[in-house]
């Protein structure tokens, strides 16, 4: 595999629903090999991002390609690319494992492959169940088992965290690494910075259909500065000393100093010969960052129903 | 695209809506056979009497009404995607669009094909007994009831075609089935029996079939079987086309 095979490139992407420009000229990539989380509040644009990237969606303007690529042109699709979009794309009266098995047939994929992937994702047991009676979490099981059922090397998947309990998600970030593992290449959207944060590489922030930032979860952190919280028995002298133009916080019988380092922080308080109980550094809270990266985010439909 | 047939073939007989709609379609042949046979002869029927090779011919076309199940058959079979959304993993498989709709003419024509010959077989098991128990000279190769049967099988067959090309035109199940159904027994009623506009029966989807299986009605002029025949899929297939270039263009969101 080269390492084009498996990147994804979104640039200059726009689509609009009537007078809504659900997604704004929007451009990020994915290197191949990672799991990028794509983040944003519901209704900015996630789903209609990844529906124009695998061809459902017909953009008005821009290009999303997977490996240089657009979807509708890649030879064997399911091969390359394994999405889930929504956790509720099954015909009720179908049983898991023959919703598979139309889609071994329409591959080319021998039926053996249908029940490897249920397997995989632990639905063995209500393979011959009807979907009907599938509960939200088998649900999203059953729509990863269908987005691996051609081995591809890029998996896209929407919202995959949704509807799961937090067994389900402590469930659902072990298997993201071992995709990750495995190589591929994955793209997983989410509306909660703290469903994803622990198992991605990158993240993707849009908000109102635009790109808000994209880069590592700790450059997400740096860039957002940290903090020193220092505890000891003389605070107020410390709090004395330290330049004037430094930003200090009271909180909990720590003090709390924005714009140094731990180093620094020592440094001082050892010349001043002032006693410390604790020198730490804090990392900015990610989930804060992610609020304030999207606070505009204008009307937000609460019910999870994205355009 | 033997592929996407054959899972097109999967996907029909993976759910039990085949069943249920065979068995109204059985259901529907018997009752209207019923009628034909049990009121034939009696005081007041406008209909041709069975000892005629007309109402021999008619008898074996009610088989032919049939054809709303696999009309029904094909709407559900495309529009059923759209309402479970398995539209998304099936435009996912197959990104070309046409294909997938072409696989769904071909698989339900097919499917058409074998309803049809399961419902003449039917009328032929109903026929042959009771009408001979009434002292009626009964021939299935006679009083041109082979063209009839066959009429049976190719318009039941076509009537997947159009439920295909209509379901693609017009997603919304509910909307898609209630308005042929309104079509075929409202509209094409009235356009039947007004004068004037009865003249141009002959070339409605309703009058084309008609034709086709060699039913005739007072007052109604139709066209020559084949004519009819060809007629039907050319409905079916326009509809399939303009259903076709809408969803390639369409969102699937």
């Amino acid at each position: 595999m080269t390492t084009e095979e498996g990147r994804i490139e979104v640039s200059g992407l726009t689509k609009t629903f009537g007078t809504v420009k659900a997604v704004d000229n929007l451009s990020f990539s994915v290197p191949t090999g990672t799991i990028t989380g794509f983040l944003g509040p519901n209704g900015a644009g996630k789903t209609t991002t990844l529906r124009c990237l695998l061809g459902l969606v017909g953009p008005n303007g821009g290009t999303a390609t997977i490996g240089g690529r657009a979807y509708r042109d890649l030879a064997r699709p399911a091969e390359t690319v394994g999405a889930m979009l929504e956790a509720s794309s099954f015909h009720p009266a179908r049983t898991g494992r023959n919703h598979l098995r139309v889609y071994c047939t329409v591959n080319g994929f021998p039926d053996r492959r249908a029940d490897d992937v249920l397997d995989l994702v632990g639905l063995g047991k209500a393979a011959n169940q009807r979907v009907r009676g599938y509960s939200m979490g088998m649900r999203q099981r059953l729509g990863l088992a269908a987005a691996l059922l051609g081995d591809p090397r890029v998996l896209i998947l929407d919202e995959p965290a949704n509807g799961l309990d937090p067994e389900g998600i402590a469930w659902l970030r072990r298997f993201l690494r071992t995709m990750a593992e495995q190589g591929r290449t994955v793209l997983v959207s989410s509306h909660v910075l703290s469903e994803v944060e622990q198992t991605v590489d990158n993240v993707v922030i849009i908000n109102r259909g635009s790109l808000v930032r994209q880069g590592t979860i700790s450059e997400l952190a740096d860039h957002h500065g940290h903090s020193v919280i220092v505890r000891g028995p003389e605070l107020d002298r410390l709090a004395g000393v330290l330049p004037a133009e430094i930003e200090v916080e009271r909180r909990d019988g720590a003090l709390r100093v924005s714009g140094l380092t731990t180093e620094e922080v020592g440094h001082l308080a050892f010349v001043e010969r002032i006693e410390l109980h604790e020198l730490t550094t804090e990392r900015g809270d990610l989930e804060d960052i992610f609020f304030a990266l999207t606070a505009d985010a204008g009307p937000v439909d609460h019910f999870g129903g994205t355009p | 695209m033997t592929r996407l047939v054959r899972g097109e073939i999967r996907k029909l007989f993976t759910t039990k809506l085949w069943l249920w709609l065979l068995l109204g379609a059985f259901a529907i042949t018997a009752i209207f056979m019923s009628f034909t046979i049990g009121f034939d002869g009696t005081e007041g029927n406008p209909n041709p009497s069975l000892s005629t090779e007309t109402g021999q011919r008619n008898l074996f076309a009610v088989a032919g009404s049939a054809g709303v199940f696999v009309l029904i058959l094909g709407i559900i079979g495309i529009t059923g995607e759209f309402r479970h959304q398995t539209v998304t993993p099936t435009f996912l498989a197959t990104p070309h669009r046409g294909r997938v709709v072409i696989s769904k003419l071909v698989t339900y024509a097919l499917a058409g094909i074998g309803y049809g010959v399961a419902v003449v077989l039917l009328a032929i098991a109903i026929a042959l007994p009771w009408v001979s128990a009434r002292d009626i000279d009964l021939s299935l190769t006679e009083n041109g009831i082979p063209g009839t049967l066959a009429g049976v099988v190719a318009g039941v067959a076509v009537y997947a075609l159009l439920g295909v090309g209509l379901g693609a035109l017009i997603r919304n199940q509910i909307a898609a089935i209630v308005g042929a159904l309104v079509y075929l027994f409202i509209v094409e009623g009235f356009v039947s029996a007004l004068p004037t506009i009865r003249d141009y029966y002959k070339y409605f989807p309703g009058g084309a079939n008609s034709a086709l299986v060699g039913a005739q009605q007072p007052g109604v002029t139709l066209l020559e079987p084949w004519q009819g025949g060809l007629l039907l899929v050319a409905y079916g297939l326009v509809f399939a086309t303009a259903g076709t270039w809408i969803a390639v263009r369409r969102d699937v969101s």
